[in-house]
């Protein structure tokens, strides 16, 4: 009997056909047609070859595979469903691989290493920018000598604009690596450099990058980076600057470069071409569940796109949700996923704003967290919630908790480290994990129970996603090194 | 005993002397009136809610995290709504969240972890106060304050 089903789908899978002779008795069922459906799908897709006009990478920060699953059955839920067969936009994409995340000298990597990567075609050590793996992190002097060209260098060479957003302050790290070299990413501004360091300051050099022509619009946090901090000198918001010198906001004025601080300012940026630069918030933008008086990811992305497309040669645009990865930090899962449903928003309109014979878009994450998933849920259980048991006579989980062997309720999604420790200093290291409820677990404050006490929930080494779509999309596929991401953009950029 | 059960006992003696009778009557008064959230202290845009207008001057509960002390054998703390979590990934340097709660305590009183969740009782006080220690700059406080886990 094994044979012959085999028979049958070897017939299925070379003709997608119905199987009008050897029918199967599930060939009605639900979930072996909408297989069906996607394997016609696959079966029928033709590469696209030809040259990338425009290039978009998505990086949600610390949004690994798990980050994501959970994202995906938190969107999935609160639309209604139970979360599972939801499809977040980047996973209708064709083309995924996976990519190894590791820096140089780290086994488990910081967004330094992996930004440069990503926009330099390199590997390098953990935090540092845009500068290869021969200088060692701090190290000033050698700045210089171990710059590798960024992507805001190689992209307005070929002509194209450049574009940075980001949910994170502009000179964190993720976007500082489309346009720094930086021997220690906390060289954000001039105030944070150490004494006898001659490099430049991170915001600085955006600056420098907008006077060359290298960078044509930024959006994002940081602004105290770009605002001296003289006494009494405060900027929209009232907040102190921190730089020692100049004050780069005036410098951009200076340049003609359009400036906004808040959303009304936002919604006034002339979208003609005209350099654009948006400081939303003195550090960090606000986490989605928190956010007031400032764009969302997806408005900066349709702002950026509609800005960057008068370039009849295309642009480069680096799109990062920098607070997937600081509500992780924080072991806030409550705050990832709705980040990580403002990054998916931002994925699926800068697809409706572009076409797929002329932009590659590569969605993707620099690294994963400490998250992990346990216990034997039954289908609906809240992803921010209890583990609910399996319904063994129908669908949706039990209103019944699992219970660990303390007898207590536990949480599906965890982290392995972070504030959520259950050990206390207080307690000689030793505890107990408090009692929990659905209505404690599901607050949006809520920090996960975790095991290892650290004052922050730390990253993890495995591997990170890859989604792609548009020109030589195709060549995302296996098991990469990261760095591959840059190559594939930079060929889909140049392919004759 | 064993030592587990040894390190429960005493934990559990230890942190209930500070707190004597007086925990009481406050867990008496949060089951009367309920335990705030320190987040509903506040607006989004960091202004103070219509809820802390409504209730400065009065003592309330509020339940949250203790940050670690600024200054030993001092009566004063700051609570945070979740564990003060210090991330050197995502900071220059060490940052207080936007929305926290000065407490000023009615007694001395022993350090709780800032990962175990306290419900602290004082007299809501609103508006710009720099402490003479710490010069710790708080817009809003408890005054008068006794604290339990939660």
């Amino acid at each position: 009997m094994k044979h012959i089903v085999s028979s049958a789908l070897a017939l299925a899978l070379s003709s997608t056909a119905v199987f009008a002779q050897d029918a199967l008795p599930q060939q009605d069922n639900e979930w072996f047609q909408a297989a069906q459906a996607e394997l016609a799908k696959k079966a029928g897709r033709q590469p696209i070859t030809n040259k990338a006009k425009n290039v978009i990478i998505l990086i949600a920060d610390g949004n690994g595979v798990g980050t994501n699953y959970a994202t995906r059955l938190f969107d999935g839920q609160q639309k209604g469903g139970y979360g599972d067969e939801h499809v977040l936009p980047h996973e209708a994409f064709p083309y995924i691989a996976l990519a190894k995340t590791y820096n140089t000298n780290a086994q488990t990597p910081d967004s330094a290493g992996t930004g440069t990567a990503m926009h330099t075609g390199v590997k390098t050590k953990a935090g540092v920018l845009g500068v290869d793996a021969s200088l060692n992190r701090g190290d000033c002097s050698a700045t210089e000598a171990a710059s590798v060209a960024n992507a805001s260098e190689i992209y307005s060479a070929m002509g194209k604009s450049v574009g940075i957003v980001s949910t994170a302050r502009l000179t964190h790290a993720t976007p500082a690596s489309v346009y720094a070299h930086s021997a220690d990413r906390n060289f954000e501004a001039d105030s944070n450099l150490p004494e006898g360091c001659d490099q430049k300051d991170i915001a600085t050099q955006m600056l420098d990058a907008f006077e060359a022509g290298r960078l044509d619009l930024a959006l994002g946090g940081g602004r105290r980076n770009f605002v001296l901090k003289r006494d009494g000198l405060v900027d929209e918001e009232g907040k102190a600057g921190r730089r020692n010198e100049e004050d780069l906001i005036a410098r951009a004025k200076t340049l003609g470069i359009a400036y906004a601080w808040d959303d009304a300012t936002a919604a006034d940026l002339p979208l003609d071409g005209t350099p654009v630069i948006g400081l939303f918030e003195s550090s960090h933008m606000k986490y989605e569940a928190d956010r007031t008086g400032e764009p969302s990811l997806a408005e900066m992305t349709e702002m950026a796109i509609k800005s960057l497309q008068n370039n009849d040669k295309g642009y480069f645009l680096s799109i990062e949700a920098g607070r997937v990865d600081h509500a992780n930090h924080a072991g806030n899962l409550a705050r990832t996923v709705r980040d990580g449903v403002a990054f998916a928003e931002a994925v699926a309109k800068a697809d409706e704003l572009t076409n797929d014979e002329d932009t590659l878009i590569i969605v993707t994450a620099d690294h994963e967290h400490a998250i992990a998933f346990q216990g034997y849920a039954g289908r609906g259980s809240n992803i921010l919630g209890l583990s609910r048991q399996i319904n063994p006579n129908g669908t949706e989980a039990l209103d019944e908790p699992n219970l660990a062997q303390d007898g207590k309720p536990y949480t599906t999604a965890g982290f392995l480290n972070g504030g959520g420790a259950i050990l206390t200093e207080d307690q000689d290291w030793f505890g107990t994990r408090p009692q929990i409820t659905e209505e404690e677990a599901t607050d949006i404050d809520y920090v996960q129970q975790a095991l290892i006490p650290m004052s922050s929930e730390t990253h993890s080494g495995e591997d990170v996603a890859i989604y792609a779509k548009g020109p030589w999309a195709h060549l995302i596929d296996g098991t990469v090194e990261q760095n591959y991401i840059f190559h594939v953009m930079h060929h889909a950029a140049t392919a004759e | 005993m064993n030592r587990r059960h040894f390190m429960q006992a005493t934990g559990s003696l230890l942190l209930a002397t500070p707190f004597g009778p007086l925990a009481f009557a406050a867990e008496a008064a949060e089951a009367a009136e309920g335990t705030l959230k320190l987040r509903t202290l506040y607006n989004k845009d960091q202004s103070f809610s219509p809820l802390a207008k409504a209730m400065e001057g009065q003592r309330v509960s509020v339940d949250g995290f203790m940050a670690p002390p600024l200054k030993a054998d001092s009566k004063f703390f700051v609570l945070t709504k979740m564990p003060m979590a210090t991330c050197p990934f995502c900071e220059t340097e060490a940052e207080w969240p936007d929305d926290i709660l000065a407490v000023y305590t009615k007694r001395s009183y022993t350090v709780v972890s800032y990962r175990r969740k306290i419900i602290t009782r004082g007299v809501l006080e609103l508006g710009s106060y720099r402490d003479p220690d710490t010069g710790f700059l708080s817009r809003v406080r408890l005054s008068d304050a006794t604290f339990h886990l939660a």
